[in-house]
């Protein structure tokens, strides 16, 4: 059950967001955690080796390893490659424990980032940013 | 026993259903399990989306209609009808 979570007594499903762009992912996770108040870790994984455009494995490690408080990762990546790096970095370990999801990035991150505030369980943090494809924003 | 409850509640003015305000909406609507909905000028969203909810626009001062329907019904609706009330930006 979600109750107590509000009460910030319970361990909350991470957020990972994986963008080409430094600021991108550092922006977005921003937006994310602000919106969704204190509590849900939400953190970026952008840019390549020195602040390029691109995308790291070890960036993305480090990021699941800040995000992680027990109770599962969410990834959202940007585009094309970075999806590819986050598959790289999780072959092999598909315990389900962290979920690589198929989401808009923007709208995603936002509905991930509120659903865990609230507590919600791994299965349904993920949903709801799958779900976000389907959201009309007017 | 499944109930159904409906109520209406107005924004504080000044206060749009946006960004943090809306975060607070849907958390709360969260710790229920009661399917919510909520209603402003002709739209309505799941009370539970974030996504939803902000695609309202609900702006300062307009009126929400409030609709649960589970056994935690009365409940939510209760606990929504405060939230807003005292919502802040």
């Amino acid at each position: 059950m979600p109750f107590g979570a509000s009460l910030g007594v319970s361990n909350l499903v991470g957020i990972v967001l994986v963008s080409h762009s430094r600021e991108l992912a550092r922006g977005l996770a921003d937006l994310a955690s602000q919106v969704a108040g204190d509590g849900v870790k939400v953190e970026p994984a952008g840019g390549g080796p020195g602040g390029s455009l691109g995308t790291s494995g070890d960036a993305v490690r480090e990021a699941i390893a800040r995000a992680d408080s027990g109770e599962g990762v969410v990834v959202l990546a940007d585009l094309g490659s970075s999806i590819l790096t986050v598959r790289h970095l999780l072959e092999g370990k598909v315990n389900g424990h962290v979920r690589l999801v198929d989401a808009p990035f923007v709208e995603g991150a936002v509905a991930a980032a509120v659903m865990s505030s609230a507590g919600q369980s791994l299965e349904d943090v993920a949903k709801a940013a799958e779900d976000a494809r389907g959201a009309s924003k007017f | 026993m499944p109930a159904s409850s409906e109520s209406t509640v107005t924004l504080p003015a000044g206060v749009a259903l946006h960004a943090r305000p809306a975060a607070t909406f849907v958390k709360t609507a969260l710790r229920f399990r009661s399917r919510v909905t909520v209603g402003a000028d002709g739209k309505l969203a799941d009370a539970k989306s974030i996504l939803a909810v902000l695609a309202l626009g609900a702006q300062g001062g307009s009126v929400l209609q409030l609709s649960a329907e589970g056994e935690d019904a009365p409940a939510a609706l209760d606990a929504l009808t405060s939230c807003v009330s005292g919502l802040i930006e």
